[in-house]
């Protein structure tokens, strides 16, 4: 709409380093063309990621939210592998590239249900990608956290499950 | 999230992060020391160029001084100079509170070096004219500030003659037509560009100035006709709130500022300063050698360009207060800040950060003693106020973000991008913000009663939506007496609203711990529960449930549950994804039954049934309830062509079920539109006329937001028909079956609004049925004077709505190829099928 090459501020629609950084080890020529594909394949993306979700946050919440940006064509809830319960990303898709554009300006890093958010721009929902991809079903920065997180879990499941390895440890050796 | 801290302070960009000013400080002290490198020249003057005057504790003429001489030195560096004429320019256009910080930068380098001011204005003469060429009504106010404030490099009058042409192009404009809004824009070029030529280096203006105001007086101070429809405040409603025109109120302004010398206080003057710092004070600042004025040609007629206009209103959240926190519109401070601020918001859409950082900082681009420091209270203001006073910036600035929020019929960008802004100001100063908010959120719920009502519903949205980045916290102690309003006052109905919106933005039993005692029996019991209650399962629940509903559907009362068996039965089927043809013979046992009961329409029993047990199956989100109705589409669809009242009943059965939580139920509503299985009338219908309710429907918030939506729908349909119809390279045959879609659908549009003014100007007038049968049929029950004013303000929306949308299609229809215009070639490749994206939108 605006005649202008933007230069003097920043963007916030662009794609995040995410997928620039994706399986890059060490930067040569493959990367840059590999990047320069992946952002012709977001060109008129209208999905988005999103991130940080807690896993109580429910669709309704969502839709409250993101359709401040647009009419919402379809919402897919990220699932846990093997409990199919909701483990804190999912994909909106709206009908238009503008909408994905103007939410990752307006709606990426606010909060919902009390939780900063992450929108990064998708190359669109395939079946299958609704799945966690942790160990354990779950998202994979949820196996090792060790933080404790109310709304995702408490502590990464992997890290977990050896503190409590330990734990039992100490009593036997006691 | 690492990831948006990153992007997200590199809001200035070329890297380098000398500022040290909030949230900024912590980070770059932690971090490593870099190897030190020599930077190139252009980088250096590329970052001390896009931080002009940003920060507060530089000499904003030392850096001013420095620029020019970097480049002024380094004429030969082409690269310096490209990065120097560039983001000069760039800045005009995009952080326009630094045109005169720019503009200095200019005049000096020119005393320098004055091939490069040349090269400056001829760059800046293309742009202009591009922008000219193009429409594009802002930038060229922008760039025209910018020469104005280059007044004093011009031989002879400089930007005047350009300005007097527009006012010639405005005033052809103006005779043309009454309604003609493009010459108001014209004319608010010029009076936003004297004062900056006034308050420029230049000398010797003030009878051309003069001059000029008194020739757009006329046309700046004639009201248009839609500035009362765009309004803040209805003036039947409120005519002291209504606020003046933004280009009436300039006008006035200027010309108080012209009798008093053109004092101008609030704008910098950096090139005084620049001059100060060298020996002679007195000396005003001289350019050395004058240049001729780019060369402009204003085309004629000059074109719309691609934004809708319309008229601005002035409307200040803070206007009421004891004190002035704000300029009061007799200071022509008020329309200088303003404006410059509301540019900045729009132009910076695509960084809130950077938007909110400038508003923050906004103290940084006036004079010193515009305004008092940051972070002033308001009981300090009142200490401070008298002569000479100065503005609290929090307050400039978040006024000037909700005047746009406020902006009629529509502001330019979605409304969720004027919440970030004022969430990240609030991120930004929290403790500076905040107070500031507050006030404004006083201001507008006490005025609720008589604002547009579309703008009560955006203040209904903003304020659930901004606490909700803020832990639901607010003052709900301060409303306490107005829970013993009706139900239909205004304010309570916002409260209400407000709360449902905060629950659906979170969940009820956390809004509720957010509440004080008195609020919470708002928070039935209902709301709390995840699923609600299926009316089939509970004989003794669903006798109740189905007296309420026979008062208005049309059953006749029940002593005990009605077909309970089959709606259990339907909602097992249901579950299992049973097909249609178990579930008809259940459908057929409802209506056999209500046909011995002696029901009038037996389809509306059986529609409730399985409706409602659709709901409840795919009560556990909005995805199960989205497969429930796709599975059994073909039923529903089928409803509605067979009978009106079960088309209601639709409708009726999912507001019912989720009653208690109204937004999941307009979702639904919303999705059965797209299915087609509702028709955007019958949602009227079942408002408007089947549930009107003397009225009081009119004051439910979410009934509100579902007439908008179903209407939005419709007007966007029309929109994306309009666009294809007016597509370049569109030829027969497909102009004219588009043209014929274009005229059913604009009737159906059409209707539709005729429809709303039907129902509701009786409710308005007072003279709806049921609203006489009330009471003692006097209509002087305490309620109906609030009831007629819903009315009325549901009748300005829409009326608006409707107006708005004719102009669009008749302002796109003027330059559409007309009908029966055979392709020039027959092998040109036709933009194929013109009507095959429409399609799309219907299956939403």
């Amino acid at each position: 709409m605006s005649l202008l090459p933007i230069k003097t501020v920043d963007r916030l629609d662009r794609p995040s380093a995410y997928y620039a950084g994706k399986n890059k080890r060490r930067r040569d020529d493959r990367d840059i063309e590999r990047e320069e594909e992946t952002n012709k394949r977001l060109e008129g993306a209208t999905t988005l990621y999103v991130g940080n979700l807690s896993f109580y946050t429910t669709e309704e919440q969502i839709h409250e939210l993101f359709s401040k940006c647009g009419e919402i064509k379809r919402l897919v809830m990220g699932l846990d592998r093997f409990n199919k319960t909701p483990c804190g990303f999912c994909f909106v898709e709206y009908y238009t590239h503008q909408d994905a554009l103007d939410c990752l300006k307006y709606v990426g890093g606010t909060k919902l249900d009390e939780r900063i958010i992450r929108a990064d721009l998708d190359t669109g929902f395939e079946e299958g990608r609704q799945y966690g991809r942790g160990k354990s079903g779950g998202q994979v920065r949820d196996e090792y956290r060790e933080e404790y997180d109310p709304g995702r879990g408490g502590y990464g499941r992997a890290y977990d499950e050896q503190r409590q390895r330990e734990d039992e440890e100490y009593g036997q050796g006691r | 999230m690492a990831d948006y801290e990153r992007r997200n302070n590199g809001y200035r960009g070329g890297g380098g992060g000398r500022k040290r000013r909030y949230r900024d400080d912590d980070d770059y002290d932690r971090r490593p020391q870099r190897r030190k490198y020599e930077e190139p020249l252009f980088v250096q003057v590329r970052r001390q160029l896009l931080t002009i005057a940003e920060s507060a504790v530089r000499r904003v003429e030392d850096d001013i001084v420095g620029i020019a001489k970097s480049v002024a030195e380094h004429y030969e560096d082409e690269e310096l100079r490209d990065t120097f004429i560039n983001i000069s320019l760039d800045l005009v256009r995009e952080q326009p509170m630094k045109i005169p910080f720019v503009a200095a930068i200019t005049l000096v380098t020119h005393n320098l070096k004055p091939e490069l001011g040349a090269e400056v204005l001829k760059k800046a003469g293309g742009l202009l004219q591009k922008y000219i060429d193009t429409g594009a009504w802002r930038e060229v106010k922008l760039l025209v500030r910018f020469l104005g404030c280059l007044q004093a490099m011009f031989e002879g009058d400089g930007v005047f003659p350009l300005l007097e042409e527009f006012f010639a192009r405005a005033v052809d404009l103006q005779t043309a037509s009454s309604e003609d809004l493009l010459g108001l824009e014209l004319v608010k070029i010029i009076l936003f560009t004297i004062p900056y030529v006034m308050s420029s280096p230049a000398t010797g203006f003030e009878t051309q100035a003069s001059a000029l105001l008194d020739k757009t007086d006329i046309i700046a101070s004639t009201p248009h006709a839609l500035v009362d429809l765009v309004n803040t405040f209805s003036p039947d409603e409120n005519k002291e709130a209504a606020g003046p025109s933004v280009i009436s109120l300039m006008q006035t302004q200027l010309q108080a500022e012209a009798g008093r010398g053109w004092e101008l206080k609030c704008l910098p003057r950096p090139w005084k300063s620049v001059q100060e710092s060298n020996e002679d004070e007195s000396k005003p600042f001289e350019v050395a050698s004058k240049i001729p004025f780019p060369e402009i040609n204003v085309p004629n007629p000059v074109l719309h360009g691609s934004h809708p206009l319309f008229p601005e209103v002035y409307l200040s959240v803070y206007a009421d207060q004891d004190i002035n926190t704000v300029p009061p519109t007799s200071d022509i401070t008020s329309s200088l800040l303003r404006e410059v601020l509301v540019d900045t918001i729009n132009l910076l859409d695509f960084n809130r950060v950077a938007t909110a950082k400038y508003l923050i900082d906004i103290d940084c681009y006036f004079t010193p003693h515009t305004f008092v420091k940051r972070a002033t209270t308001f009981d300090r203001m009142r200490d401070l106020a008298g002569e000479g006073q100065s503005w609290k910036p929090e307050d400039v600035a978040v006024d000037a973000v909700f005047s746009q929020l406020y902006q009629l019929p529509t502001p330019e960008h979605k409304l969720v991008y004027y919440h970030s802004v004022l969430t990240e100001c609030c991120k930004i100063a929290p403790a500076a913000i905040a107070p500031s908010l507050g006030r404004a959120i006083r201001y507008l719920y006490n005025n609720l009663q008589t604002m547009d009502l579309e703008l009560s519903n955006r203040f209904l949205d903003w304020f659930a939506h901004h606490l909700s980045n803020f832990g639901f916290t607010w003052k709900w102690s301060e409303w306490i007496d107005d829970l013993e309003l009706p139900a239909v006052h205004p304010r309570m109905a916002f409260i209400n609203g407000a709360l449902d919106k905060e629950i659906r933005l979170s969940f009820a039993q956390r809004i509720k711990g957010t509440l004080p005692e008195p609020y919470i029996p708002l928070i039935t019991e209902g709301k709390e529960k995840d699923t609600p209650e299926f009316k089939y399962l509970s004989e003794s629940k669903s006798s109740f449930f189905t007296n309420i509903a026979s008062r208005k559907s049309h059953l006749t009362t029940w002593k005990v549950t009605p077909y309970s068996k089959e709606g259990q039965e339907l909602n097992q089927l249901i579950r299992k994804k049973a097909g249609d043809d178990e579930i008809q013979p259940v459908i057929a046992a409802i209506e056999e039954q209500a046909q011995d009961l002696g029901v009038e329409d037996p389809k509306v029993p059986s529609t409730d049934a399985f409706v409602t047990s659709i709901c409840f199956a795919g009560s556990k989100s909005l995805s199960h309830v989205l497969s429930c109705i796709e599975r059994n589409k073909e039923r529903l669809l089928a409803i509605g062509p067979a009978s009106q009242a079960a088309r209601c009943q639709i409708i009726t059965s999912v507001m019912e079920y989720w009653t208690d939580q109204p937004g999941i139920a307009i979702n639904i509503i919303d999705k059965l539109l797209n299915y087609t299985i509702l028709s955007p009338l019958s949602v009227l219908e079942w408002a408007l006329s089947e549930n009107m309710a003397a009225g009081t429907i009119l004051a439910k918030p979410h009934i509100f937001e579902m007439i908008s939506a179903t209407v939005g729908k419709v007007t966007n349909r029309m929109r994306q028909i309009v666009t294809a119809r007016t597509q370049p390279g569109i030829y027969e045959p497909q102009l004219s079956i588009l043209d014929e879609t274009l005229s059913r659908e604009r009737a159906d549009m059409q209707s539709l609004f005729r429809f709303i003014e039907d129902a509701i100007v009786s409710v308005a007038a007072g003279s709806n049925d049921e609203q006489m049968e009330r009471g003692d049929g006097s209509g002087d029950l305490p309620e109906d004077a609030i009831i007629r004013q819903w009315g009325r303000r549901w009748l300005r929306v829409f009326r608006r709505k409707a107006g708005v949308e004719e102009s669009f299609i008749n302002g796109a229809l003027v330059n559409a190829t007309p009908v029966g215009t055979v392709a020039p070639q027959q092998d040109t490749p036709a933009t194929e099928d013109g009507d095959v994206q429409i399609e799309d939108a219907d299956n939403q």
